[in-house]
């Protein structure tokens, strides 16, 4: 392997000056993809910067209006454990306990994971279906967007060369809100081969607001508006959900793999879709 | 790994066919192709880059090609190596040219690909996508350079 170049800059502002100013150059947090891919050839990285020892990318804290904000350098276990992220943001929290194993989950970091961008990987669906949204700094200093705009196809996120995800800020969690995250694997800490997000509001036993992302579906998580309006003043009946659900197999563009066929994801989907909503609404509805 | 695309030009067959023959034409419509050079009649080297996310890979090819029935058939044989890094490629690969009506040609592709080294550690599934995003983006450039070849 060549030679690589490290540093260890302590704000994020020092971070993007680095990454603008070496060309190839990678930031890392905690390496639990980044370096097995450099191991596996299969990326070059002349010059890494290590962005884990950067305060602001460590802490989880509220904002005044409510807010969630998730530092990029907070591991799979600090969110897996978050207090912070209740009602339906607890999907976030659901995702990060499912994600490879403990070695792993102590190591990897959200801002990783989303940068990475693989899309049978737990975060991107949960970020989705939570309505989060992602911090993001560059040399022209920072911006914030939808989770949903943030991916692009697989591997491949709006990230431009310099720029870095700095945090994730999830909404402002509201009585009478759960969220739930299933996920579909044969083998214990895998990738997902299907996974759900699902976030549900109710009002007076009734759907209010729904959000639901697929994991392993598509190149990037698959969300339609259509699939949730359905389920808005409803009791979440089966029947409805089916309908949800055809429309999401529609959307979803699975890939065949020595996990699943594409076939086979999207059976998956009218199967999974049922138990994760009915788990995220048997939190704040009558049963249906 | 086998990749089977199909997609239609809204073009007579015999143009269809005479600017996929033409290694000149046809190299600026396939993605990320970076030179062709004609080694003879039916065989030429390229230089072909891929990019998967953070994934770069740059291969130099041959290809030969191995049986022709025009405007309706091509066969050709694909080998090729990424330098340095490591990863051989080969492809069997056969065109085949139908014309739906007087104005509109099907392309259908079927390749049989094989690559070991490096990229063979990554997915095939991921990889399978790719190629038919690529295929895609093929298809479109094709209609377009041949639209405004005929304006």
């Amino acid at each position: 392997m060549p030679e690589i170049a490290f540093h260890r800059p302590d704000t994020v502002e020092a971070a993007v000056s680095l990454l603008a100013g070496h060309a190839g150059s990678r930031c890392i947090a905690g390496g639990q993809t980044l370096v097995a891919m450099l191991n596996a050839g299969l990326l070059e990285a002349p010059v890494l910067i290590a962005v884990a020892g950067i305060a602001e990318l460590n802490s989880i804290s509220f904002r005044p209006n409510g807010t969630v904000r998730i530092g990029a350098a907070v591991s799979h276990r600090r969110v897996a454990v978050a207090r912070e992220l209740g009602g339906s943001s607890a999907v976030i929290r659901e995702a990060a306990r499912v994600i490879a194993h403990p070695a792993i989950r102590n190591f990897g970091t959200i801002g990783g994971a989303l940068a990475h961008a693989d899309p049978a990987a737990d975060y991107p669906a949960a970020v989705v279906a939570a309505g989060a949204s992602i911090e993001i700094a560059g040399r022209n200093g920072r911006r914030t967007l939808p989770a949903q705009e943030f991916f692009l196809d697989y591997l491949t996120t709006v990230l431009e060369p310099g720029e870095m995800v700095t945090a994730v800020l999830v909404p402002n969690a509201k009585a009478g809100a759960a969220g739930h995250y299933l996920k579909f694997s044969r083998v214990d800490g895998d990738y997902a081969i299907v996974s759900i997000a699902v976030t549900l509001e109710s009002e007076a036993g009734i759907c209010s607001k729904a959000s639901i992302a697929l994991g392993g579906c598509g190149p990037k998580p698959v969300f339609d508006a259509r699939a949730n309006s359905i389920l808005l003043g409803t009791k979440c009946e089966t029947g409805i959900i089916g309908k949800a659900a055809d429309i999401l197999i529609e959307m979803s563009d699975p890939i065949d793999d020595v996990r699943a066929s594409a076939n086979y994801r999207r059976a998956l989907i009218p199967r999974l879709l049922p138990r994760a909503i009915r788990q995220a609404w048997c939190q704040i509805g009558p049963s249906p | 790994m086998r990749i089977d695309e199909r997609f239609a030009i809204s073009a007579p067959i015999e143009k269809v066919w005479s600017f996929i023959r033409d290694p000149h034409t046809v190299a600026p419509c396939i993605p990320g192709c970076e030179s062709v050079e004609a080694l003879s009649a039916n065989c030429y080297r390229s230089t072909v880059a891929v990019v998967l996310g953070p994934i770069k890979a740059r291969f130099n090819v041959v290809v030969q090609i191995t049986e022709e029935v025009p405007p309706n058939k091509i066969v050709c044989v694909t080998k090729g190596d990424e330098g340095s890094k490591a990863s051989i490629v080969s492809a069997r690969s056969e065109m085949r040219l139908t014309a739906l009506d007087a104005n509109t040609t099907e392309i259908a592709c079927n390749s049989e690909v094989s690559i070991i080294g490096r990229l063979g550690k990554f997915g095939f599934g991921i990889m399978k996508k790719r190629a038919s995003q690529i295929a895609a983006e093929f298809a479109a450039a094709v209609q377009q350079r041949m639209q405004s070849a005929h304006a």
